[in-house]
């Protein structure tokens, strides 16, 4: 089936994309062909998955990745058969990175191309996709800092101070009728010695 | 020239002791004892106490 769909798209396709996937053939290097992650391992950009942005503590610095070594959602999808490297992708040669064979200008090009022709699939994949791109808007969020998952907004200082504020008055209100008492056992103020500072 | 005598009153400051940050602001004789009083905070919308501020935090 798949020969068949092939035939008929690649009579439409552009002589780029054709040349492109002849000298990459989808079969061994597309991104259908990526072994599929490990769902055990490999972490979600899913939002119902990660932790809420928000948190009660003010001291919270935010959602911590647990291993910030470990690869990422979107990191995981840049996958790279070490017996034919993908073309998308810079290779570590010895010691050193060697360039990707197609730089990303060009990447982007084919990816508009394949994309207007619906073969986006039959790529390698790489920084370029749709779906790299979708899983990287998801962990980072918009440009916005703090909307993405997993970060939160600063906010002003009235807003962040407010539980503790609201607490400390909440208390204060609890031992007001003591502190009342305490205050008119001792002569209206006469004897009080703990006077608040300005 | 003569140092410039210290007026009879000062202005001072009443403290919401229920921390609402509410304060009031009241005149006394410089030589009295320092003022609290029960007073309606309207952050709580209670009577609370409040008590003077001490300026440099030293008490009378």
């Amino acid at each position: 089936m798949e020969s068949a769909l092939q035939g008929s798209i690649t009579k439409n396709l552009p002589e780029r994309l054709l040349r492109f996937f002849a000298r990459y053939p989808p079969q061994k290097y597309s991104a259908l062909v990526r072994p599929q992650p490990d769902p055990e391992t490999t972490p979600k950009a899913d939002s119902s998955t990660l932790p809420s942005p928000y948190t009660a503590n003010r001291d919270a610095k935010g959602f911590q990745r647990e291993d910030p070594r470990a690869p990422s959602a979107s990191r995981s999808l840049l996958w790279s058969d070490p017996n034919s490297p993908n073309p998308f992708l810079p290779v570590k040669v010895g010691e050193r990175w060697q360039g990707a064979r197609i730089g990303l200008r060009r990447q982007a090009d084919l990816v508009k191309m394949a994309k207007k022709y619906g073969v986006e699939a039959l790529l390698p994949p790489g920084r370029k996709s749709t779906e790299f791109k979708e899983t990287r808007l998801a962990e980072k969020g918009l440009t916005i800092k703090g909307t993405g998952i997993g970060q939160k907004v600063k906010g002003h200082r009235w807003e962040r101070t407010m539980e503790t504020r609201l607490e400390d008055r909440r208390k204060a209100m609890m031992e007001m009728p003591e502190t009342i008492r305490m205050w008119k056992q001792r002569g209206h103020g006469r004897g009080w010695k703990k006077w608040p500072k300005r | 020239m003569a140092k410039k005598s210290k007026s009879r009153t000062v202005a001072v400051r009443l403290i919401s002791m229920a921390m609402t940050g509410y304060y009031r602001t009241m005149i006394r004789p410089r030589t009295h004892r320092p003022l609290s009083m029960l007073k309606y905070d309207p952050v709580v919308k209670k009577q609370v106490l409040f008590l003077e501020a001490t300026k440099g935090g030293r008490a009378k």
